[in-house]
C-alpha cells in the first residue's frame, strides 16, 4: 500500500504508525521486564513517549493545513466485504496525535516519580498501553477499528482505576467505568452495524469524507435513503442515539457521566492524561469523525445535552470536598462546553477547547497531585487518620508551595476562562457563538447560551473555592499537629517540569499572538469549515468583557467568603446544598433503582429457570417416573397376576386331583362309593 | 489411507492400546492419550495448511468441491422388490467443517492437561476419553446422514459415563438428566432421518441414499416422496419439511443449547469433571451449530429461511436469557455454564441471518467460544483441584495470592465479554451484523442483541471484583492460600496457547475467515437459490 504513495507521503505514514506502535513496544518490554527491575521502565515508557512526540510533531508538519492522507490494507475479507484496515491522516487527526503525545510526555515524567518503584513497571505497562490505544484511536480510518481501540482505551482505563486493586473503592469503581463505559460502546457499535447495513462500508472516508456516502443519503418520506440502499428513518435516529450514547459514556455527558468522579480512585497522573485531557476528550473526537451524518434536531440535542451537563457538573461541583471529585466534576463540565459547541456548529471552537482544556486540566490534576502527595506524607509519617484529598485539611500552601501555587492558579485562571490564558481564546469563543447561534431562533434556544453563561460564573466560585481553600488561610493540619514542623515542598523536579510546561502551555501564545481574538488562533483557523465566520456582532466584545466581569465578581465573593470567613452562601441543609453535595442524587439513583432492578430481573430469571424451565423437565420426569411405576404395578399385579392367577388355578385344580391318588386302598373305595351313590342319586333325581 | 480416516480413528487406535495394556502402567495413560491427541493435532494442522481456498472449494451442496474424501460403500442389502439399501462411509470437509475439526483437536489436548486431576479408575476413564474424542471427530467429518448419526449417537456414551463416574457429588442425576435430554433429541432424528432416506435417491445407482450432499439437491429426491420440496405433504397437519426441520432443530438445539432446551447445561457442567466441562463447552455444544448449519439449513434450507424469525428470536432470548442467568449465579462454574448459554445465543442469531457476515461471525463464535470456554473451564478447574470449592463469595483477593493466575482469569474474562483484539469480539460484532443487516428478520434483534454484551461484561467484572480484587480473604484462610498459590507448568502449558489463539484470531480474523469465507458464501447463495 504504501509504495503506491508519493515517497513523502509513506514517510508521514511511518512517523504515524512509530507514533502510534512505539507505546506499544513501551507497554510490552515493561511487561516482559523482571518485577524488581526498579524505575527502568518507567524511563523506557517516558523515553518513547517523547520520541513518539517527535513523529507525531513531524505528521503534524506535514498534514496540517495540507492533504489530508489515507492509506489501508486488507485485513481481511467476510463474505463480499473487504474489511481494510488504514491510517486516514488529516488536520483532526494530525492534531490530536499530537495534543496527545505532548501531554502524555509530562505526565510520564511526573509519574516516575509519583508511581513507586516496585509498582513502575505495571503501573507503565498500563499506562503506556492506553497511549498505543489512544493514539491508534486516533489516526485508524475504519468503524470498526475505531471500535477497537475506543474500547481499549476503556480497558486501559479499567486497568488504571483499579490500579491499586486492594481497595475496594478502587475496584467498585473502576467496575463502574467499564460497565458505564460498555453501555456507549454498545451504543457506538449498534450506530457501526447500522451504518454499514445502510452503506456496506466501514470506511471512515468513504462514509465522512467530502462527497462520501453520507453526504450523498437524504431522508425522503419517512425513508433514509442512501445510494447504496435504503431503510426507515426511525434507524438514523437509533445510529445518532448510539453515538450519543458512545459519546455520553466516554466523555462523561449527562446521563453517564457518574463513573468519571469515581475513577478519581486511580493515580492522579492517571486522572490526569486520561480523565481529564485524553481518553474522556475522545467523546469529542468522535464527534468530529462522523460529524456530517448529524442533522439540525440532532446537532440541537446534542447541545441541549452538552449545555444541560456543564450546568449540572458545576452546581456539583460548587460543594464538593475532595480535591480530585472538584476537578472531576470541572472536567465533566468542560466536557459539556465541547459537546455544545459541536450541537452549535461551533466545530473548530470545540476543538480548539478541547486543547486548551487538556493543557490546564491536565495541570491542574498534576498540581492536585502534588498537594495530594505532600499531604499524604503527612499522614503516612504521623499515622493520621485523615483524607487527604479533603481540601478541608489544607489552606495556607500558596507559602510552602509557591510554584505549585503559581501553576495551579494559571491553570484555574485557564479554566475560568479569563484573558491572557489560553481558556479565554477557546471558551470565550463557544460563548459568543453560542450567542450567535440563538439569534434569530425562538426565545427557548436562548437557554442555551444563558445556561452556558450563568455556568461560566458557577465555575469561578467553585475555582475561587479550591484556590481559596487549599492555598489560602491557615495550615488546617497545623492545628492538628501544633508541635511538629510540618515538611511540605513542591517536591522533586520530576514533579516541576512537568509544571512548568503545562503551565506554559495553558497561556495564551501557544495558541494565538493576539490574546483577546479566538479567531486568530491557529487551531480555530485549521478547524474551521468555513471561512466567511469573522462575522463582527456585537458579542464578540460584550461576552468577553461581561464573563470577565462576572468572573472577578464571583471570586471576590468566594474570597470573603472563604477567606474573610463571612457566611454568604447556602446554608448546608438548605435543599440546594444537599442537592448538590449529592450530586443530584443520580448516582443513588443508578444504584438503588437500575442496578437493584437488573439484580433483580436476573435472580428472578435465575428462579424462572429453576423453578419453572427445569422444573418442567422435572415434572416430566415426574410423570415419566410415575407412568412408568404404574406400567411396572400393571405388569406385576394385572398382567403377571393373571398369569400367577393361572397357575394357581391348574395348581389348585392339580392339587384337587392329586389329593384323590392318596394310595388307600379305603379311600379309593370310599371314593368308589361316593361316585356310585351320586349317579344314583342324579339318576333318582331325574 | 485417506487422513480424515487417521484422524478420526487414530483416537480409537489408542483407545485399543490402552484397553491392551495391563493397570499396573496406569500412569502411562494418560501420557498415551496426549500423544493421540497431538497426533491428532498434528494432522488437523496439516489439514488446516493443506486445505484448499476458491470458489471451486466452496463444498456444501457439491460434493466434489469436499476436500480430502473418501468414499467407499459400507452396506449394501439386497432388498428385493425394495431396491438395495447402501450405506456409505463417507467422509469429507469443507469450509465448515474444516475449522472446527481443528479447533476440536486443540480443545481436545487441552481436557488431556486436564484430566491429570482424574485419580481413579484410569483406563476407563482414557478409553471413554478417546472414544468420545474419535465420535466427536467422526461428526465433523461425515457427510453420510447414517454414519454421521452413528458417531453421534456414539458420543453420548462415553459421556454418559464421564460425567457418571468420575463427576460430583450429584453426577448421576446430571448424567441422567445429560442423557435423556440428548436422547429425546436424537430419537426423533432417527425417524427423520429414515424418512429421508426413503425419499431421497442416488441420481448415478438408483438407491436410496443417506448422503447428506445428495439430500440437499431437490432432483434427487422421489417424485411424492414425503420430503420432496415439490410435493407439499403433510404430517399430522403439518408441512412435512418444516416438521422435520423442527425435529432436527430441537435435536440440534438441545446440543447448542437453545434455551429453553438449556437445564441439562448447567448442571452437566457442574457435575462434571473439568475434562469432560471443558469438551462439553468446547466441543459438544459446537455440534449442535454445526448440525444446525450443515442438516437444518443444508436439507431444508426454505424451512429455514421462512422460520428465520423464530431462530434468531431463540438466539436473541438464548443471549439474555443466559447473560441474565449467568448474573445471579455464586458458582463460579455455574455462571460460565450460563455465559455459554449467551455466548451460543450469538451464533444462533448469526445463523439465523443467513447473510454472510452472520453465518461468519456464527462461525468465528464457534470456534473462538471453543478456545475461550476452554480457558474458564480449565481456569476454574485449576482452583477446584486445590480447595474444592468454587463458591464467588468464599474467595477474595485472589490477585494479591496467585498474579498468575489472576492474569489468566483476567485474559479468559475479557476475551470472552468480548474485548477487541480477541477473538470474540469479531465473532459477535459481526453476527450481529449479519443479523440487523438481513432482511429475514427484523432489526431490533441485533439491538437487543447487543445487550447482551453489556450484560456479558456485567456478570464477569462483578465476578472479578468480588473474587480477585480486594482484601485478600479466603473461606479457608492460609491452607487455601498455600494451595492457592502458584500455577503448575502443565497448567500454564494448557492456559497459554489458548490466550494466544485467542489473541491471534481476534488481531487476525482472516485465519479464520480465509479458509471459511467460500463455504459460507456458498451456503448463502445456495439458500437463496432455493428459495427462489
Amino acid at each position: 500500500m504504501i509504495s503506491t504513495l508519493q515517497y513523502i507521503d509513506s514517510q508521514t505514514v511511518t512517523y504515524a504508525l512509530a507514533a502510534v506502535g512505539l507505546p506499544l513496544v513501551a507497554a510490552i518490554i515493561n511487561l516482559l521486564l523482571p518485577a524488581r527491575s526498579g524505575r527502568v521502565g518507567g524511563w523506557i515508557s517516558a523515553v518513547t513517549i517523547f520520541l513518539s512526540a517527535v513523529c507525531a510533531a513531524i505528521v503534524f508538519g506535514s498534514i496540517w493545513n495540507h492533504n489530508a492522507l489515507h492509506t489501508q490494507q486488507l485485513w481481511f475479507t467476510i463474505g463480499n466485504t473487504a474489511v481494510n484496515a488504514g491510517v486516514l491522516l488529516n488536520n483532526l487527526s494530525a492534531f490530536m496525535l499530537l495534543l496527545v503525545t505532548v501531554i502524555a510526555l509530562p505526565v510520564h515524567i511526573y509519574s516516575t516519580a509519583y508511581i513507586k518503584s516496585e509498582e513502575q513497571n505495571r503501573y507503565f505497562t498500563y499506562l503506556s498501553f492506553f497511549c498505543f490505544s489512544m493514539l491508534a484511536l486516533v489516526v485508524v480510518d475504519s468503524m470498526i477499528l475505531l471500535y477497537a481501540f475506543w474500547e481499549l482505551v476503556g480497558f486501559s482505563s479499567y486497568l488504571l482505576i483499579g490500579f491499586w486493586f486492594t481497595r475496594d473503592s478502587a475496584v467498585q469503581a473502576n467496575k463502574k467505568a467499564f460497565i458505564m463505559n460498555r453501555i456507549g460502546d454498545i451504543g457506538l457499535l449498534s450506530a457501526i452495524i447500522i451504518l454499514f447495513a445502510q452503506y456496506h462500508t466501514f470506511d471512515l472516508v468513504a462514509l465522512f469524507g467530502t462527497n462520501g456516502l453520507v453526504f450523498k443519503s437524504t431522508i425522503q418520506n419517512g425513508m433514509w435513503i442512501a445510494l447504496t440502499g435504503q431503510m426507515p428513518q426511525v434507524w438514523q435516529y437509533v445510529a445518532f442515539a448510539g453515538i450519543f450514547l458512545a459519546v455520553a459514556a466516554k466523555s462523561a455527558q449527562f446521563p453517564l457521566h457518574t463513573w468519571l468522579p469515581d475513577a478519581m480512585e486511580g493515580p492522579t497522573s492517571v486522572s490526569a492524561l486520561i480523565h481529564a485531557a485524553t481518553m474522556v476528550a475522545a467523546g469529542v473526537f468522535l464527534l468530529g469523525r462522523v460529524y456530517p451524518m448529524f442533522s439540525a434536531d440532532e446537532l440541537n440535542m446534542l447541545a441541549i445535552i452538552g449545555c444541560f451537563t456543564a450546568f449540572l457538573a458545576a452546581t456539583i461541583a460548587l460543594t464538593q470536598n475532595d480535591l480530585k471529585r472538584i476537578l472531576a466534576y470541572s472536567t465533566i463540565s468542560q466536557l459539556g462546553y465541547m459537546i455544545m459547541a459541536m450541537g452549535i456548529n461551533a466545530y473548530a471552537s470545540s476543538l480548539f477547547h478541547l486543547a486548551t482544556h487538556a493543557f490546564f486540566k491536565c495541570l491542574l490534576f498534576l498540581c492536585a497531585g502534588v498537594i495530594i502527595h505532600e499531604i499524604h506524607h503527612i499522614k503516612e509519617e504521623h499515622q493520621l487518620t485523615i483524607d487527604a484529598q479533603n481540601i478541608n485539611n489544607m489552606g495556607g500552601l500558596r507559602k510552602k508551595m509557591p510554584l505549585t501555587f503559581i501553576a495551579t492558579l494559571i491553570g484555574c485562571l485557564a479554566l475560568v476562562g479569563l484573558p491572557f490564558t489560553s481558556g479565554y481564546l477557546s471558551k470565550d469563543g463557544i460563548l459568543i457563538q453560542a450567542f450567535e447561534w440563538a439569534e434569530g431562533k425562538s426565545v427557548w434556544f436562548k437557554i442555551i447560551p444563558i445556561g452556558i453563561f450563568i455556568t461560566s460564573g458557577i465555575t469561578a466560585f467553585y475555582v475561587a473555592r479550591l484556590i481559596f481553600k487549599v492555598f489560602f488561610g491557615e495550615f488546617k493540619l497545623k492545628a492538628l499537629l501544633p508541635n511538629v514542623h510540618l515538611h511540605v515542598s513542591d517536591g522533586s523536579w520530576g514533579f516541576r517540569i512537568p509544571l512548568v510546561f503545562l503551565s506554559l502551555c495553558s497561556l495564551f501564545p501557544l495558541f494565538s499572538f493576539n490574546p483577546f481574538s479566538y479567531e486568530h488562533a491557529w487551531l480555530f483557523e485549521g478547524f474551521s469549515l468555513s471561512n466567511n465566520v469573522l462575522g463582527e456582532s456585537i458579542y464578540h466584545h460584550v461576552i468577553p468583557v461581561s464573563i470577565s466581569v462576572l468572573s472577578i465578581l464571583v471570586a471576590g465573593w468566594a474570597f470573603s467568603v472563604y477567606v474573610k470567613q463571612r457566611r454568604l452562601v447556602l446554608s448546608e441543609s438548605s435543599f440546594l446544598f444537599k442537592m448538590s453535595y449529592n450530586q443530584w442524587y443520580i448516582d443513588a439513583f443508578y444504584k438503588r433503582v437500575i442496578v437493584k432492578a437488573v439484580l433483580l430481573l436476573s435472580n428472578a430469571l435465575y428462579w424462572f429457570d429453576r423453578a419453572i424451565v427445569d422444573g418442567f423437565i422435572q415434572v416430566l420426569q415426574q410423570v415419566t417416573l410415575f407412568l412408568s411405576g404404574l406400567a411396572a404395578w400393571v405388569d406385576r399385579y394385572l398382567v403377571d397376576g393373571f398369569l400367577y392367577l393361572v397357575t394357581q388355578l391348574v395348581k389348585g385344580i392339580g392339587n384337587f386331583f392329586r389329593g384323590f391318588q392318596s394310595g388307600r386302598v379305603q379311600y379309593y373305595l370310599f371314593s368308589m362309593l361316593a361316585a356310585v351313590l351320586a349317579v344314583f342319586i342324579i339318576k333318582l333325581l331325574i | 489411507m485417506n487422513i480424515l480416516t487417521l484422524l478420526i480413528f487414530i483416537p480409537a487406535l489408542f483407545g485399543l492400546l490402552i484397553l491392551a495394556l495391563p493397570a499396573s502402567l496406569k500412569q502411562s495413560f494418560k501420557y498415551i492419550t496426549l500423544a493421540a491427541t497431538l497426533i491428532q493435532l498434528g494432522l488437523s494442522i496439516w489439514l488446516y495448511i493443506n486445505f484448499q481456498t476458491g470458489a471451486a472449494f466452496g463444498g456444501i451442496n457439491h460434493e466434489s468441491q469436499f476436500q480430502f474424501v473418501q468414499k467407499i460403500s459400507w452396506i449394501s442389502l439386497d432388498l428385493g422388490t425394495a431396491g438395495r439399501m447402501q450405506v456409505d462411509y463417507f467422509v469429507g470437509v469443507d469450509g465448515i467443517s474444516i475449522l472446527l475439526l481443528v479447533m476440536t483437536a486443540v480443545v481436545m489436548v487441552i481436557a488431556v492437561l486436564a484430566s491429570w486431576e482424574i485419580k481413579h479408575n484410569l483406563k476407563g476413564f482414557f478409553v471413554l476419553f478417546l472414544l468420545l474424542d474419535m465420535a466427536v471427530a467422526g461428526v465433523f467429518c461425515a457427510l453420510d446422514f447414517f454414519l454421521f448419526y452413528l458417531f453421534y449417537e456414539l458420543m453420548l456414551l462415553p459421556l454418559y459415563f464421564l460425567i457418571g463416574i468420575w463427576g460430583g457429588v450429584r453426577r448421576e442425576y446430571a448424567a441422567i438428566k445429560f442423557f435423556l435430554y440428548t436422547l429425546f433429541g436424537s430419537v426423533f432424528m432417527l425417524l427423520i432421518m429414515v424418512g429421508l432416506y426413503l425419499s431421497v435417491t442416488d441420481p448415478a445407482t438408483g438407491n436410496h441414499t443417506f448422503n447428506i450432499v445428495q439430500m440437499m439437491n431437490p432432483a434427487n429426491y422421489q417424485q411424492g416422496s414425503v420430503f420432496s420440496i415439490f410435493s407439499h405433504q403433510t404430517l399430522f397437519g403439518i408441512p412435512a419439511r418444516v416438521l422435520a426441520f423442527v425435529v432436527l432443530f430441537i435435536a440440534f438445539a438441545i446440543k447448542v443449547p437453545v434455551v429453553p432446551l438449556h437445564t441439562w447445561l448447567p448442571d452437566a457442567h457442574v457435575e462434571a469433571p473439568t475434562p469432560v466441562s471443558i469438551i462439553l463447552a468446547g466441543v459438544l455444544l459446537k455440534i449442535g451449530g454445526y448440525g444446525i448449519i450443515r442438516i437444518c439449513i443444508g436439507i431444508f434450507p426454505e424451512v429455514a429461511y421462512q422460520g428465520a424469525y423464530w431462530l434468531g428470536l431463540l438466539g436473541v432470548v438464548s443471549i439474555l436469557y443466559g447473560a441474565l442467568n449467568a448474573l445471579a449465579q455464586r458458582d463460579l462454574k455455574r455462571l460460565i455454564a450460563y455465559s455459554s448459554v449467551s455466548h451460543m445465543g450469538f451464533v444462533l442469531l448469526g445463523l439465523a441471518s443467513q447473510t454472510a457476515e452472520g453465518v461468519s461471525g456464527a462461525m468465528m463464535q464457534m470456534i473462538s467460544h471453543g478456545f475461550l470456554s476452554s480457558m474458564l473451564f480449565f481456569l476454574v478447574g485449576v482452583i477446584y483441584t486445590r480447595v474444592h470449592d468454587r463458591d464467588i463469595y468464599n474467595f477474595r483477593g485472589l490477585a494479591t495470592v496467585n498474579p498468575q493466575y489472576t492474569t489468566y482469569v483476567m485474559i479468559a474474562f475479557f476475551a470472552s465479554l468480548g474485548l477487541p483484539g480477541f477473538s470474540a469480539f469479531i465473532a459477535e460484532a459481526f453476527s450481529l451484523t449479519g443479523a440487523f443487516k438481513s432482511e429475514l428478520i427484523p432489526n431490533w434483534m441485533a439491538v437487543c442483541g447487543s445487550i447482551g454484551i453489556l450484560l456479558s461484561a456485567a456478570y464477569f467484572l462483578w465476578t472479578l471484583q468480588r473474587m480477585f480484587f480486594g482484601k485478600e480473604l479466603l473461606k479457608g484462610g492460609d491452607s487455601w492460600k498455600q494451595a492457592l498459590t502458584g500455577l503448575k507448568l502443565r497448567e500454564k502449558l494448557a492456559l497459554f496457547p489458548l490466550a494466544v489463539l485467542a489473541l491471534v484470531l481476534g488481531i487476525m480474523p482472516s485465519l479464520v475467515f480465509s479458509k471459511i469465507n467460500d463455504s459460507v458464501l456458498a451456503l448463502v447463495e445456495f439458500t437463496k437459490q432455493m428459495v427462489r
